[in-house]
């Protein structure tokens, strides 16, 4: 009985902390990301509200929350409303299987941070992840508007030629690693003593490929167009519904696809690797608490990434972004497959 | 003035037993009876006068008959400008089998004049919307327009507030379209025919103004495609005869309002011409517009390329090409006071002198700037994403070029080195060396290459300026001083400028292309009928054809390449 209730106290803190974590971090990444974007094309961003502008996305929140909700005459409420929850929903569940550092014990209990531990972890992921074609969908058609509908449906397009690419991609890891489990393919990085991007470096660049598209970063944007779409799926939302949609699309996502991406290819928690000798833990000073600094350290660099690029490029059309998909980066995906079905002995001795 | 000579038009005359030849120092006229007008313009266009460039009519209302049309025709090869001209009460032969700028040109007639032309495939109004029922260009229609309205304000309908004082004007109004004459508008212009019709405008940020363009899609295929114009349409020509000649030039700052100094160059070369005191002019006036406006030039190609990267997706060169552009605009406010609509030059000269430290401030800027541009290059020329939206996107051939009457930068992109900078040089062109930037495909991806060296080139013209100005004494005068002051009053403010009988066509090269006045002047102070050439508006005309077949995606692309301005467009 008391076990019981440990177990169910402990899963309830880590829901809190995921949760909190999330979405705050999800809220201040607005600011990182309008801070990178401005000392990128050289002005100093929000500097206005609090130090450096720490108190912005706080502002911008107030603002969309107490802003006038508009819903079109003629669209669909209910389904215009749905869309919004399956957006924000399988987003965050996909928090769920990140394993954010090694198991550790406290005043007795043995606490993985990780909220569920499942055996098809990736599965999960993936599963998830097609979910966000549905919001966007919805969105589109519940909205009653030519332009949302257009954005949408690229925005559909795009996720049904990426899902299959960033499956075949992730299959690399997979082998190697012998599991689905989030968990312990991080474990069995640590045990054989390998990042797996060593061995799968055109799985990790197909797999960045594809997060860039399902998460509708530049240079795969098409579904915003600011110049062609207006806001594209987003134009007929206001207020904090308008909000939420990048919020969820271009933070929370992108964070879960880059967490996901250190999981599968970066080794997780695991300090720096040299390949099938071990590891160097520059940061060793900071004790257990080093796994998650170095998980945090490994997706912020992603996300960073991420954003160089959104402030950097110019963006693809439709059909050559569905063309890179389907010729491009499937194919090289089955090389990489064959070529990991082949070099998986030398892993797993 | 480089304009055809009587002596090439003596096999026409053979042909055609009506044909009049008019020679005079500003113009070359060929009078031709109506019924033979084609004939002439095909014989014409064979014999090598094959861009179009304008074409309207000037309104006589007292004789019969009553209309005079002109059609403006360009040969590039030989650099020689004709005008064809024609008398006519209210009906032409279309032209459109010709060059298809002719069909916009008729529209704005038909628009403007109430003229019907016979085989026009589309005749509706260019501007005004299809229901209203005027011709406002006639010189029967008053300036201040037809009042017979009733639109009281929406405070008074709503809350019955009585308007008091001056603030209680008149309820009548001119006629303003409602939302069924836009139907009714926008259902004349296309005929649907695919899925769904997309509006693209009026406000929209992909059409760099307030265009409204009907796309007609299957998918996100584009089947058909129109514009729908007018939205900005202010009666610039209509104006132009009811003000004086420089007052006219605070109205050409407000055309292509990117390029304000430009467009003021090009009127008032164009008065100059007319009046015939082009050699008058000093020479330290003529450096220090083509100085200015090749600083405008930069300016406006800077928002062009920001634009253009911005709809292409590329937001940090917009940020990067506005700040570039912040300091040009700080260097035009502090020589000539103000930042969009300038009004430098005078008919005769500048306002006034430069000011100290101006020359040195802009050699900081021709020495910084090459740099910048450098940068960008390196950012977009050779990066992939751009190049496969730009390579092999609206593809414009040559023949094109002189079927739709496409000049400037979009033009010579297609490898026509239409630049009236080299062709009829005006100011201090001929004394400066430039080179003309062409493209070899005539796709986004040249027009993007050619308007970056275009860039260069400016820079160039400017550094030679610069270096002869500075030579120049500080007491060099700025404005020509009139050799008989009791037969031509040439005042730096522009009052009592009268000019002439006479009519020109005179033109400047604009970023956006040719900018033309025709000038129709039956002597006094104001012109009689003035004719602008935009070149926006015909640059834009080609867009339909470009975009058939092509994807929303490309309609960015393409639009801003031919980069349009619609107060240019409109008037």
């Amino acid at each position: 009985m008391e076990s019981l209730f440990v177990q169910l106290l402990v899963i309830g803190i880590k829901i809190l902390v995921i949760l909190g974590v999330v979405l705050g971090l999800g809220a201040y990444l607005t600011l990182v990301e309008r801070k990178v974007a401005a000392h990128i094309q050289r002005r100093p961003g929000p500097m206005v509200v609090g130090w450096h502008g720490l108190l912005q996305p706080l502002a911008d929140g107030l603002k969309l929350i107490t802003k006038e909700d508009i819903f079109p005459r003629a669209g669909n409420r209910f389904l215009y409303n749905l869309a919004l929850v399956l957006a924000l929903v399988p987003a965050v569940l996909v928090f769920a299987v990140v394993p954010f550092g090694p198991e550790f014990e406290v005043f007795g209990v043995k606490v993985k941070p990780i909220l569920t531990d499942v055996n098809v972890g990736l599965l999960l992921v993936f599963a998830l992840g097609s979910m966000a074609v549905y919001a966007i969908a919805l969105a589109g058609w519940a909205s009653n508007s030519k332009y949302a509908l257009i954005g949408s449906m690229r925005k559909a397009g795009i996720i049904v030629s990426y899902e299959v690419v960033i499956t075949f991609a992730v299959m690399g890891p997979v082998i190697l690693a012998g599991t689905l489990s989030t968990y312990e393919i991080v474990q069995q990085q640590i045990n054989q003593k390998l990042w797996y991007i060593w061995l799968q470096p055109i799985a990790f660049v197909v797999y960045m490929f594809a997060m860039l598209a399902e998460t509708g970063r530049v240079p795969f944007d098409i579904q915003e167009a600011e110049a062609e779409l207006v806001t594209g799926f987003t134009v007929e939302y206001g207020g904090i519904k308008f909000g939420l949609f990048p919020l969820v699309e271009w933070y929370v996502e992108v964070l879960s696809l880059s967490a996901i991406a250190v999981v599968l290819f970066l080794g997780g928690w695991s300090p720096i690797n040299i390949p099938f000798l071990g590891f160097i833990d520059p940061l060793f000073f900071l004790g257990p608490l080093s796994p998650f600094v170095w998980f945090i350290l490994k997706v912020a660099l992603l996300f960073l990434f991420v954003l160089w690029l959104h402030w950097t490029l110019p963006r693809y059309r439709i059909d050559q972004i569905t063309e890179t998909a389907w010729k491009v980066m499937l194919p090289l995906t089955f090389v990489n497959l064959v070529l990991t079905a082949v070099l998986a002995p030398i892993v797993w001795r | 003035m480089p304009w055809a000579k009587e002596e090439d038009f003596l096999e026409l005359k053979k042909k055609f037993k009506d044909l009049q030849i008019e020679v005079k120092p500003t113009i070359t006229n060929l009078h031709i009876p109506k019924h033979e007008l084609i004939e002439l313009l095909k014989e014409l266009k064979q014999m090598g006068y094959k861009l179009f460039i304008d074409h309207s009519v000037v309104d006589f209302p007292d004789r019969s008959p009553r209309f005079q049309a002109f059609y403006i025709l360009y040969n590039v090869d030989e650099r020689k400008r004709v005008v064809v001209k024609t008398w006519t009460d209210g009906t032409l032969p279309s032209i459109e089998k010709l060059w298809f700028a002719g069909k916009w040109a008729e529209r704005e007639c038909y628009d403007m004049f109430g003229i019907q032309y016979e085989g026009h495939e589309n005749l509706v109004r260019a501007f005004m919307w299809e229901t209203y029922q005027y011709h406002p260009l006639r010189k029967d229609f008053p300036l201040e327009g037809y009042a017979n309205e009733y639109l009281p304000s929406l405070n008074e309908v709503m809350w019955g507030e009585n308007l008091q004082g001056l603030m209680n004007y008149d309820r009548m109004h001119t006629p303003v379209p409602t939302l069924e004459d836009l139907e009714i508008t926008e259902k004349r212009r296309l005929k649907k025919k695919a899925q769904l019709v997309l509006n693209w405008g009026p406000l929209h940020p992909g059409t760099h103004g307030t265009m409204w363009f009907l796309f007609d899609l299957e998918g996100e295929r584009v089947v058909q495609c129109d514009v729908i114009l007018g939205q900005l349409h202010r009666g610039m020509e209509k104006l132009a005869e009811n003000e004086m000649y420089n007052q006219f030039l605070v109205y050409t700052d407000r055309m292509d309002y990117i390029s304000a100094l430009c467009s003021n160059q090009a009127w008032v070369v164009a008065v100059e011409r007319l009046l015939g005191i082009e050699d008058l002019v000093p020479e330290k006036a003529k450096y220090m517009r083509t100085m200015m406006s090749e600083l405008q030039r930069i300016n406006s190609h800077l928002l062009w390329l920001g634009t253009y990267a911005l709809d292409i997706g590329a937001l940090t060169i917009f940020l990067y090409a506005f700040k570039e552009r912040e300091k040009l605009m700080d260097i035009i406010e502090g020589i000539t006071g103000a930042r969009l609509t300038i009004s430098y030059p005078r008919v005769g000269g500048v306002r006034m002198d430069l000011p100290e430290g101006a020359l040195e401030v802009i050699k900081a800027f021709v020495k910084r700037f090459p740099k910048e541009l450098k940068d960008w290059e390196t950012i977009l020329s050779r990066n992939r994403v751009w190049l496969r939206r730009n390579v092999g996107v609206g593809i414009i051939q040559k023949e094109d070029v002189y079927f739709y009457g496409l000049t400037g930068a979009v033009a010579r992109g297609s490898g026509v080195p239409y630049d009236i900078r080299k062709f009829e040089p005006y100011d201090a062109y001929p004394w400066v060396e430039f080179d003309v930037p062409v493209g070899e495909n005539g796709d986004v991806y040249d027009r993007y290459l050619v308007r970056l060296e275009e860039m260069r080139q400016s820079l160039r013209i400017i550094e030679q300026c610069v270096s002869k100005l500075e030579k120049m004494p500080k007491s060099a005068p700025f404005f020509a001083e009139s050799p008989d002051p009791k037969k031509l009053k040439l005042p730096l403010d522009g009052i009592g400028l009268k000019v002439p009988e006479g009519e020109i066509y005179s033109s400047g090269e604009n970023p956006r292309g040719e900018l033309g006045f025709y000038i129709y002047s039956t002597g006094g102070v104001k012109p009689y009928r003035v004719k602008i050439r935009p070149g926006s508006m015909y640059n834009l005309c080609v867009y339909p054809k470009l975009m058939k077949d092509r994807v929303i995606a490309d309609a960015v692309a393409v639009l801003a390449s031919l980069d349009p301005v619609v107060g240019e467009i409109d008037r």
